[in-house]
């Protein structure tokens, strides 16, 4: 198979030949690398890569990936890391419009008509950056001879893989891992494995994040060789029985390999008490059937307690081929017959934050320092809550915030406001996803994708669908797919607000602000198990509340932190105390979006925003709306949120 | 001055002088207000002060058009209008119904004495309609001033932003201490605040990523500002030195910054203010909350307003030190 340029305009192809999405978990050759963190079968790609830049598609060197093509005239460029930020491309910031405003006519394919696959659009696009990145590599002594695959856990926005010379596959969805085979064409020695990354693909269209626009391979990159028998994907299933004191827990495991030998599955407690122990011959596919935990320790934010599980996967002699530890809690999340919604059986309450991955000099390419100074940060503030606002994060977070007991509500990467929302208006008339029967693949895919990763993650208490899409068939499609997988947690979507007439429950709402001209569907039951909204004043929070709340309430969005903010708290707070269907919020949002720079002129270190690097269009210091400085800093706000979080933690 | 234990009463020409043995002031006739805050030889002033009414515009302002509807304080703010005519004077029992200036004080010497001196001075807003604020100090023969201001009430201007007094002292200050709440405040932010005493090294402005409206402290009990340089070319000694500020009825609001409310508004990004060289003190009595529904509209809750139809009064005493 041949690469094609054409997959970049076409809604449909947003994967070829990639693998398919599987649990996180990590696997070691034996217990020794397990407490080294260090798995023998992995290989980071991580550090330098060649690189060369294109301004646009037809600019860009084709043949790059051919195995006896000279790259002399390369440069390099760090792997994980943003293009714009090592100077090639422009920084911009923008939040609800898409980057080519202003500059570029373009509407969604199919989104007007049927008949209308807008051809050309990002092919062609005269904005569509593009990076080559070329690697040498040999193969570490312990993954020869074994089935390699390359994960690249977050590339912005479109990319095409060779390795070789050959063809390997092409990925969207630029904040989920993506991973190939690359076992046909493989070598011990002198491989170069070709990446060719498009800015803009119709992924743009559902990738329209208030945020900096980036590019790159921004997340790490590593190979990962299997042995002969190989554990590719499980699920956990943790219950908490109907007295929230009992537990019982049942997985389901799939391998691939050799169907041979047997898998030893140990459960531990913090004392290091056995309490599961079976061992089952491999297949295909293998299920432990519920086994019963009495007087189970359950998980929470004050008492993030994990089980230890340990998968020893061995061969038919006995000697061990992988060792996969995961931790894992029990707890269980519903929605009482009075609409509360329960944790443990208690009342839950969201004390949250929206978090983008950000830091002030590597835009999204966090490192785990950042991620362990957010955890503290949490912890100090009471914050007990995150949404991974508007996309999956990096794979550690999640085993951070099961460690923490952080509650997550992991989003998916899905955010199209410019289509659907015009300076405020809602104007949904070439609105992606929507109901494009074209576009409906695309985000079941990164539902199933979000789902698939992370599923064994006790933190992840809701799945959300996406941020500021509005609603239609195809979010009905995605949430399908998290209800027919998983009845373990709640889902939510705020968008689905734009095409309910809440002239009953919220009164006093005026409704040209929030409902479109004319006829809309209402899916106001089919897309979210809460009442969500963004922003909404505490007085139209307690007329909901009032007036009957046939759902439980949440604001997914509240107390916008830009510049000096967060007054009137206290507002929100007391709903709290009246209302027991309010289940409080996430402030939007973490931590300021601005990039530290050499300011020419005083010679100093200091914050840029958007509009600062001559980006136009822009939102200026639209991004600035957190509670951390960018440098990680905590603003003067910080004290009050640690206050009234702390009022019902 | 040492024979008595009042205080010394200049009559000048265009100003009155008042004097102890650890103070001196002079209050302006023509520039209308304190013109020199002299405590144990160190000058505190570098302008009169003057009433205040604007605040930077915060991110949460400018997204609710609350800068556009309450623009003419700007100016009110910037340019201060101070009716001379209406300065009034109390010297003891003694009521000056107009200024005591030449031929009139003629018969005074240069040993007048006084227990107790109050000065009115009255400021014309530059609002449409204007409305009136007055400042009265009331000076102690040990120096303590008194130091009030009233602002009128008018129901045809729009919502306050502030309302206060800006001292600007001629040189930076090195620090700050107070007993009041922990960190920034504003009337709808301070819940989290803990009560106590603190220290603020230099004058920091809050990094927000454009210059706005920062730094503010409400509900104060005591406050001392410390600098250790003057700009007289005669003084010649680094020794740190204090003013002293401690409520009178009711406890304080003030911010203490390197910079005035434009100097704030018309920079984009925090390293476009200027070098950092005075001292901006604004003592507030009544302070906007800072609002935090969101950034595009919503107003700040009317509890946390400042509403223009009614009058504010405020009080807070001066202390000298030895």
């Amino acid at each position: 198979m041949e690469a094609e340029i054409k997959w970049l305009d076409n809604p449909e192809i947003f994967r070829v030949n990639q693998l398919p999405a599987h649990s996180d978990h990590h696997f070691y050759r034996n217990y020794v690398e397990w407490q080294q963190h260090k798995s023998s079968f992995e290989q980071s790609l991580d550090g330098q890569w060649q690189f060369k830049f294109a301004q646009t598609p037809q600019e860009r060197v084709k043949d790059f990936y051919k195995v006896d093509f000279d790259a002399s005239n390369f440069g390099h460029i760090k792997v994980p890391s943003e293009i714009e930020l090592s100077d090639y491309t422009q920084n911009n910031y923008i939040n609800t419009l898409m980057p080519w405003e202003g500059k570029i006519f373009r509407r969604p394919a199919y989104a007007l008509s049927q008949d209308d696959p807008e051809e050309g659009s990002f092919s062609e696009g005269k904005d569509n950056t593009v990076g080559l990145y070329l690697k040498h590599f040999d193969l570490n002594d312990e993954l020869r001879g074994k089935q390699i695959r390359v994960r690249f856990e977050g590339v912005e926005r479109s990319m095409y893989l060779w390795l070789n010379g050959h063809f390997i596959g092409y990925a969207e969805d630029s904040f989920t891992p993506s991973e190939f085979d690359l076992t046909p064409y493989i070598q011990d020695e002198d491989n170069v494995i070709a990446v060719e990354v498009f800015k803009h693909s119709t992924a743009s269209w559902i990738e329209d994040q208030d945020m900096f626009r980036f590019s790159g391979i921004f997340r790490s990159v590593e190979l990962l060789a299997q042995p002969v028998t190989h554990l590719e994907d499980f699920t956990l299933k943790p219950r908490v029985a109907d007295n929230y004191r009992d537990g019982e827990l049942a997985i389901d495991l799939a391998f691939v390999g050799e169907q041979a030998g047997n898998v030893h599955l140990v459960v531990k407690d913090h004392d290091g008490k056995t309490l599961l122990d079976e061992t089952k011959p491999v297949t295909e596919k293998v299920t432990v059937e519920p086994h019963e935990f009495k007087d189970v320790h359950l998980w929470d934010n004050h008492d993030p307690y994990l089980y230890q599980l340990l998968i020893e996967v061995k061969d038919a002699k006995g000697n061990l081929l992988e060792l996969v530890p995961y931790q894992f809690g029990f707890r269980r999340i519903e929605i009482s017959p009075e609409h509360v919604v329960l944790l443990n059986g208690k009342r839950l309450i969201i004390n949250g934050v929206n978090r983008h991955e950000w830091d002030d000099h590597r835009g999204r390419s966090v490192t785990m320092k950042d991620m362990l100074s957010d955890i503290h940060t949490f912890k100090e503030n009471n914050i007990n809550a995150v949404r991974t606002c508007h996309y999956p994060d990096q794979i550690p977070w999640y085993y951070l915030c099961d460690q923490n007991g952080i509650y997550m509500m992991a989003e998916n990467n899905l955010e199209s406001h410019a289509t659907w929302q015009k300076m405020g208006a809602v104007e949904p008339s070439y609105n992606v996803p929507g109901s494009v029967p074209q576009w409906r693949e695309v985000v079941v895919d990164r539902a199933r994708s979000n789902y698939e990763f992370f599923k064994n993650h006790t933190a992840i208490l809701f799945w959300s669908l996406g941020n500021e899409s509005f609603a239609g068939d195809n979010l009905v499609a995605m949430q399908q797919f998290y209800k027919e997988h998983d009845d373990s947690r709640l889902v939510h979507y705020e968008g689905v607000c734009h095409t309910h007439d809440y002239s009953d429950q919220i009164p006093s709402l005026n409704k040209e602000n929030y409902l479109p001209q004319g006829e809309t569907h209402d899916y106001r039951d089919e897309l979210s198990d809460v009442e969500s909204w963004m922003y909404l004043p505490p007085k139209q929070v307690e007329e909901y509340l009032k007036n009957n709340p046939d759902k439980p309430f949440m604001e997914c969005e509240y107390m916008h932190d830009m510049g000096n903010s967060v007054g009137g708290m206290g507002s929100y707070i007391k709903l709290l105390d009246k209302y027991p269907q309010y289940f409080g919020g996430f402030i939007w949002d973490f931590i300021d979006q601005a990039l530290q720079v050499k300011d020419p002129i005083s010679g100093q270190m200091v914050m840029r925003y958007g509009g600062d690097f001559d980006d136009r269009h822009s939102d200026y210091e639209f991004s600035g709306d957190g509670l951390m400085f960018a440098d990680r800093t905590p603003k003067p706000a910080m004290q009050e949120v640690r206050y009234y979080y702390g009022l019902h933690k | 001055m040492a024979y008595t234990n009042k205080m010394h009463v200049i009559y000048g020409d265009g100003t009155l002088g008042l004097g102890g043995d650890n103070f001196h002031y002079i209050f302006s006739y023509e520039k209308g207000g304190l013109e020199s805050l002299k405590l144990n030889g160190k000058e505190w002033l570098y302008r009169v002060p003057t009433p205040t009414f604007w605040r930077a515009t915060t991110d949460n302002d400018r997204g609710s058009g609350f800068n556009i509807k309450s623009a003419q304080w700007l100016a009110a703010d910037t340019f201060s209008k101070c009716l001379n005519d209406q300065t009034d004077l109390v010297v003891d029992d003694r009521h000056f119904d107009h200024l005591p200036v030449a031929p009139e004080t003629n018969k005074f010497t240069n040993h007048e004495t006084a227990n107790k001196v109050k000065i009115t001075f009255t400021y014309e807003t530059l609002t449409v309609p204007a409305t009136k604020v007055t400042v009265t100090y009331v000076v102690g023969a040990t120096g303590q001033i008194n130091v009030s201001a009233h602002y009128f009430g008018h129901e045809d201007l729009p919502g306050l932003p502030v309302f206060g007094l800006r001292f600007i002292m001629p040189t930076l200050a090195t620090g700050f201490d107070y007993e009041g709440l922990s960190g920034e405040t504003y009337p709808d932010r301070m819940a989290g605040a803990r009560h106590g005493k603190y220290h603020v090294d230099g004058l920091p402005v809050t990094p927000y990523l454009v210059p706005q409206e920062n730094g503010m402290h409400m509900e104060t009990g005591q406050l001392s500002i410390t600098r250790e340089i003057t700009e007289n070319n005669a003084d010649h000694s680094a020794e740190p030195f204090s003013l002293k500020i401690s409520q009178e009825d009711q406890p304080f609001n003030f911010s203490c910054l390197p910079y005035t409310a434009e100097e704030l508004e018309s920079a984009t990004h925090i390293e476009e203010l200027p070098l950092a060289r005075r001292t901006v003190l604004v003592m507030a009595g009544a302070v906007r909350g800072v609002g935090g529904i969101d950034s595009w509209g919503a107003d700040v809750e009317k509890q946390y307003h400042i509403p223009a139809d009614q009058d504010i009064e405020f009080s807070f005493i001066i202390n000298p030190t030895k």
